[in-house]
């Protein structure tokens, strides 16, 4: 009996997600450091209707998908992938299990640990083995910190992963699809699907802007946005927003740039008082040339900025648009 | 119908945090509390069913060192009812699966409808509590909720937050555990008046053996999940920074904007 990891696909509107083929990516990596059989890498699959999305996965990584085809499985629902993955689970009693850092895979994981009675590691960047133990690494403090976690007496070893910290799988493999049937009903479901809409409807669009000027919590108050609005009008930008601004309610959520508002990548951002959590990082680590302007030298921002100045905003924000303000006249 | 809260307390974030001696965590020492933002939005909506007479009673919960009764307070100075604070000593380092086993243990004789959260707790950001909860009683369960509403004794809607400014709309059946995401709501803050009254609300202190749980399973000695290390992030591709005169600095910032991306 060899080790068998199980990662969750995931799709919506008949795609799979990339953090599916992100899972299939980091699964091959652990199978290759562990000297596990690679041909014990299974995607477990929730559908209707989706056997195309059954062979995609068997030919980017997946030696086998674990495909449930039901009508319980059109939509995502907590109840439905939960007593789904724990029969599935206990059927095939994997020693890994893979699933997206996604508002699904933290929706549903907590759910699944807790009737298998394991622990969860989540927010996961790496797995690793070491003595018989496995080690998860994550982020705390809102990716202030690296923060490394050991898991012990569990089967499976369950963990979320964050997006984007493993490539996808990019070599072409061969794999089947094996259907499992389960005795699942609609009309026994405890949480139902109703709809997925827009969260907000405003007439900004912040993906389309060339250069986006944002602030964040290090502004303080409403009434000291002013700062912001000027640099931005000095270089005819967008305002965005981290979500700290958005939920006092000093923007509206359409200025909201990251995992829960807009993902951009303008020629210009500027970054000013955002420490820079994950969340913020990746609705706008893709743009073009990243400017930081934050008083605490240790901020993640810093991290993902092409040039930095550690002080106070409300001194560098008025230099930097009288400054051009100058330049351009 | 009953709601409950679960809160707690986390280290302001606006600390200086340092590595403990082990490095295994930040060390605690020195450090001010306050409550997790998360379960502020989380009070706030409990409440707010309550105003809107879909709940009689607002329970809170924390598991915590003494220290903590502090948040409890404010809890109900806010408008909580009552507060149960489950303090023992072999629960400092238990695991999330251990915690949500004793939160289990205290609310199960609640005849509770609905149990809120925060979506996370700032600091560990395991983001697991509710869901573990939920699990462990098998009730429907909901994550990042920006909308909570009745929509009859037996339902709940639930709109949660997805990526890329979407949002689910999920009806769950009562009882259910839901957690909530920051910006549900505004939060209030304790009133003269409010912070009176919370002198008077009953706030219990139970321990494990109240709850009738073994040490042995539940308390830090059989975590299973245990911190190793906690480190700053290494610095790969840090940022260039500028330093002088924030004129000087705007110059430069200026020079370098133009040669990178040919703008102005």
């Amino acid at each position: 009996m060899t080790s068998q990891i199980i990662i969750l696909a995931e799709h919506e509107e008949g795609t799979l997600r990339e953090i599916s083929f992100e899972l299939l990516g980091l699964a091959h990596r652990i199978a290759a450091t562990q000297n596990w059989d690679e041909k014990r890498i299974s995607a477990a699959l929730l559908g209707q209707g989706t056997h195309k999305l059954a062979d995609e996965l068997t030919k980017r990584g997946a030696s086998e998908v674990l495909y449930v085809d039901n009508e319980v499985f059109a939509n995502y629902t907590s109840d439905g992938y939960r007593s789904a993955l724990v029969e599935l689970l206990i059927a095939e009693n994997p020693q890994l299990v893979l699933i997206g850092a996604t508002p699904n895979g933290w929706d549903v994981a907590p759910l699944i640990a807790a009737q298998l009675d394991v622990p969860l590691a989540t927010g996961c960047m790496d797995v690793s083995f070491e003595n018989g133990r496995a080690i998860f690494t994550r982020k705390a403090f809102n990716g202030k910190f690296v923060h490394r976690v050991a898991v012990v007496n569990a089967q499976p070893l369950i963990a979320t992963i964050d997006k984007g910290s493993s490539s996808p799988f990019d070599s072409s493999t061969s794999g089947n699809v094996r259907h499992v049937e389960l005795a699942i009903k609609p009309n026994k479901l405890r949480s139902r699907f109703v709809e997925v809409k827009t969260a907000s409807s405003g007439a900004l669009d912040l993906t389309q802007a060339n250069i986006i000027v944002s602030g964040g919590r290090g502004i303080g108050a409403p009434e000291k946005l002013g700062v912001i609005r000027e640099l931005a009008d000095a270089l005819g930008a967008q305002v965005g927003a981290s979500r700290a601004v958005t939920d006092a309610g000093w923007l509206p959520h359409e200025h909201q740039i990251g995992s829960s508002g807009v993902t951009v990548s303008p020629m210009l951002y500027i970054a000013c008082g955002i420490s820079g959590a994950i969340q913020h990082i990746v609705g706008m680590k893709n743009s073009n040339y990243i400017v930081a302007i934050n008083k605490d030298p240790d901020a993640p921002i810093f991290d993902v900025a092409d040039i930095g100045v550690v002080g106070d905003l409300f001194d560098y924000v008025p230099a930097l648009s009288k400054a051009i303000k100058e330049a351009k006249d | 119908m009953k709601g409950l809260v679960l809160v707690k307390q986390v280290p302001d974030t606006n600390s200086v945090f340092r590595v403990n001696s082990k490095g295994t965590w930040i060390d605690e020492s020195n450090l001010s509390y306050t409550l997790n933002d998360y379960d502020r939005y989380g009070l706030e909506e409990a409440l707010k069913l309550k105003d809107n007479g879909n709940l009689t009673e607002v329970i809170v919960l924390t598991v915590g060192p003494a220290n903590t009764s502090p948040i409890l307070r404010n809890c109900l100075a806010m408008g909580a009812d009552r507060a149960i604070h489950i303090k023992d000593d072999v629960l400092d380092g238990c695991d999330p699966l251990s915690l949500a086993k004793v939160i289990k243990a205290a609310l199960k004789d609640e005849n509770l409808s609905i149990v809120l959260a925060g979506l996370q707790a700032e600091g560990d950001n395991h983001m697991q509590i509710g869901g573990l909860v939920a699990g462990l009683l098998d009730w429907p369960f909901a994550s990042a909720a920006m909308s909570i509403s009745l929509q009859d004794n037996d339902f709940i809607r639930v709109e949660r937050e997805l990526d890329n400014n979407q949002l689910q709309v999920v009806d769950l059946q009562l009882p259910a555990v839901v957690t909530v995401q920051t910006g549900i709501n505004t939060p209030r803050y304790a009133s003269l008046k409010g912070i009176m009254a919370a002198k008077k609300k009953p706030l219990s202190i139970q321990s494990l053996s109240d709850l009738g749980l073994d040490p042995d399973v539940v308390g830090s000695q059989a975590a299973r999940l245990t911190s190793l290390s906690l480190a700053p992030p290494t610095k790969g591709n840090a940022a260039e920074i500028l330093a002088g005169s924030p004129d000087k600095v705007a110059q430069d910032l200026l020079e370098r904007i133009r040669k990178q991306t040919g703008l102005m």
